[in-house]
């Protein structure tokens, strides 16, 4: 049995509000197998979000260890991080986040562009990302010229062009109607299908029951 | 990322908000430009006073007097010019007793120098006649009434070539004009050509009394040295004043290189002056520069945090912005010095001051401008490298 994608040893992440500390996980212990497709669910404030900075190198835990694809994640300096992202990571998020003005084609170059990629093979990797999702006739298009599903379906080609280890969507589906919603989660499905690992956060338990195992957050805590 | 990349994305962003890259933009060409046109009206106006200083001659030494009494009466008499014309080394001396007086030929008139001084003064002065003769020694040993007209002077009274002979009124008194000089033009401060030469002995008679000298003139011979001279010269004045040794000089002795020396520092100062009032606004339109791209990352937060999640390091960050203010800041240092040509070529033509350029003036307004850039586009680039990605992805 190879070594898990993603290991959590008692994790923690205090916040500091003023004179109070807040803990936004306690003690969090998990295992996710390459190639799994994992939903990680709770009710806001379960700490969720928390777990997906950490989970996606955006942030490091207070206390606990957390390693990635073999990398100890908590030594890390912000450039090491930003690398390591570049390297493993692939983000889809509730509100898109792409980048205004800028084509669909553009978009989905940018992580490219960060590893050092020449301009002619990030189009091309990025056009191929596209036809992969059927948005081959969208490339030229700024997001605002598009539907909410074909930004998200965007974002993910844009996750997918690094080949990363982990794909990360934070509520893919919040901003979507339920039929892109649909859309979407068929789309994590079929990416899991080709063998890529999958954590989906999420607040529905209707979305998470697409994947095959859920952790569910409580207070910080993982309650099942 | 490599420099080509980082350039791509800046003129893209640049594109995205034509307007604002323009406004900013104005500020650095205004400053640049404004640098370019007034430091070339500067060195312009330094080579004109130094090409004209060095028509005068360089040979020429002037000898003024530095006391002067309450009736008008210098420290230097015609007597001491008369024994400077004897040492070694002295080609002619020429002394000079000025005075203005209104004069008067037919219906026109002007007020002008009359200077009084002899034969040599044309050779001393480096003046040419145009027309007639110039002044003689029987003339001035006589005291007559003639005069030898400035070609200016000559043009206020309306008198032509055909003028020699006829009379004009000095103060009041009838002179007989025997000479018109070529003109010498340039000169910045005053016109050279804007006088009347009459008989030193003629302007004692008639206008000044006493035997002073405004100044005296002295050429040196060509074979002479200027330096040995000079003292030769400080050494019989100070002799014939009955000088102690502990007195000061009560005199000057100017040579035309000290006279260049100190022309050209007084618009070298003026060039720097000028660089560094224009300087002020090319520092102004760095701080728009600055402005702008603060603006500019709080607006782009987001973009910020997203381009962090995907993979961009601090410097990447860094690198991008510092090339947009950089790039706004060299467009607007290269239109500049277009700007700043064309303005000066526009003042040299309307105003007919001189200018002039040197590569060096149009690389150093360039390198000013970028370095107006890095400088006020550091900070900002700073700010948007530091952003933290999970609160710069929440910011809306």
């Amino acid at each position: 049995m190879t070594a898990p994608l993603i290991t959590f040893d008692r994790v923690s992440r205090i916040y500091q509000m003023g004179a109070t500390q807040v803990p936004a996980l306690a003690d969090v212990s998990l295992e996710i197998a390459s190639g799994e497709f994992v939903a990680i669910v709770g009710p806001s404030g379960s700490g969720k979000s928390t777990m997906m900075h950490i989970l996606g190198c955006l942030d490091r835990p207070t206390h606990g260890s957390y390693r990635l694809d073999g990398t100890a994640v908590a030594e890390l300096d912000d450039d090491a991080l930003a690398r390591l992202r570049s390297r493993a990571i692939g983000f889809v998020f509730q509100s898109y986040n792409l980048l205004p003005r800028t084509s669909a084609l553009e978009n989905v170059a940018t992580p490219l562009l960060y590893q050092g990629i020449g301009r002619s093979e990030r189009r091309r990797r990025a056009g191929a990302a596209l036809e992969r999702l059927g948005l081959g006739d969208r490339m030229h298009h700024e997001p605002t010229e598009l539907s909410g599903g074909q930004q998200q379906r965007v974002a993910v080609a844009r996750a997918l062009v690094t080949e990363p280890a982990l794909i990360l969507a934070d509520e893919p589906t919040g901003n979507l109607d339920s039929h892109s919603g649909a859309e979407v989660t068929t789309l994590l499905r079929d990416l899991h299908a080709t063998g890529r690992t999958v954590v989906l956060i999420t607040h529905d338990v209707d979305v998470a029951a697409t994947a095959d195992r859920q952790i569910h957050l409580r207070d910080g805590r993982i309650a099942a | 990322m490599n420099p080509g990349e980082l350039l791509r994305l800046a003129l893209s962003r640049l594109r995205t908000n034509r307007l604002r890259a323009a406004l900013t933009m104005l500020g650095v060409v205004i400053g640049v430009a404004s640098v370019v046109a007034l430091v070339g009206v500067g060195q312009g106006t330094t080579s004109r006073i130094t090409n004209d200083l060095a028509s005068l001659g360089t040979n020429l030494l002037t000898i003024s007097p530095t006391e002067q009494d309450q009736d008008g009466s210098t420290s230097v008499s015609l007597e001491d010019a008369d024994a400077v014309a004897e040492l070694p080394g002295v080609a002619a001396v020429a002394p000079e007793v000025s005075t203005g007086q209104d004069v008067s030929a037919g219906d026109e008139s002007t007020t002008t120098a009359i200077v009084g001084t002899t034969p040599d003064y044309l050779d001393v002065r480096a003046h040419t006649i145009w027309q007639g003769t110039g002044l003689t020694d029987v003339s001035v040993e006589r005291g007559l009434r003639v005069a030898v007209l400035g070609k200016s002077t000559a043009d206020d009274l309306g008198l032509d070539a055909d003028a020699i002979g006829s009379e004009v009124s000095i103060g009041g008194i009838g002179f007989t004009v025997i000479g018109i000089l070529q003109p010498k033009g340039g000169a910045g401060f005053e016109d050279p050509d804007d006088m009347i030469l009459v008989p030193v002995a003629t302007v004692q008679k008639y206008f000044v009394g006493g035997d002073s000298a405004r100044s005296v003139g002295v050429s040196v011979a060509g074979d002479a040295d200027m330096d040995t001279t000079k003292a030769r010269i400080t050494a019989l004045l100070r002799e014939r004043h009955e000088l102690a040794a502990t007195d000061d000089d009560d005199f000057q002795i100017f040579d035309q290189t000290q006279l260049l020396a100190a022309a050209s520092s007084i618009s070298g100062t003026l060039t720097l002056l000028l660089g560094g009032i224009a300087s002020i606004s090319l520092v102004v339109g760095g701080i728009g520069i600055m402005n702008i791209m603060l603006v500019s990352v709080r607006e782009r937060t987001r973009e910020i945090g997203i381009r962090k999640a995907v993979g961009a390091r601090g410097l990447d960050i860094l690198s991008q912005f510092l090339v947009e203010a950089l790039t706004l800041s060299l467009l607007g240092g290269l239109l500049g010095v277009a700007v700043g040509l064309a303005v000066s070529a526009g003042i040299a033509q309307f105003a007919g001051w001189s200018f002039a350029f040197y590569p060096t003036t149009l690389i150093a307004a360039v390198l000013s401008s970028v370095l107006v850039g890095v400088v006020f586009g550091v900070w900002p680039a700073r700010q948007a490298a530091r952003l933290d990605p999970i609160a710069a992805l929440r910011y809306e």
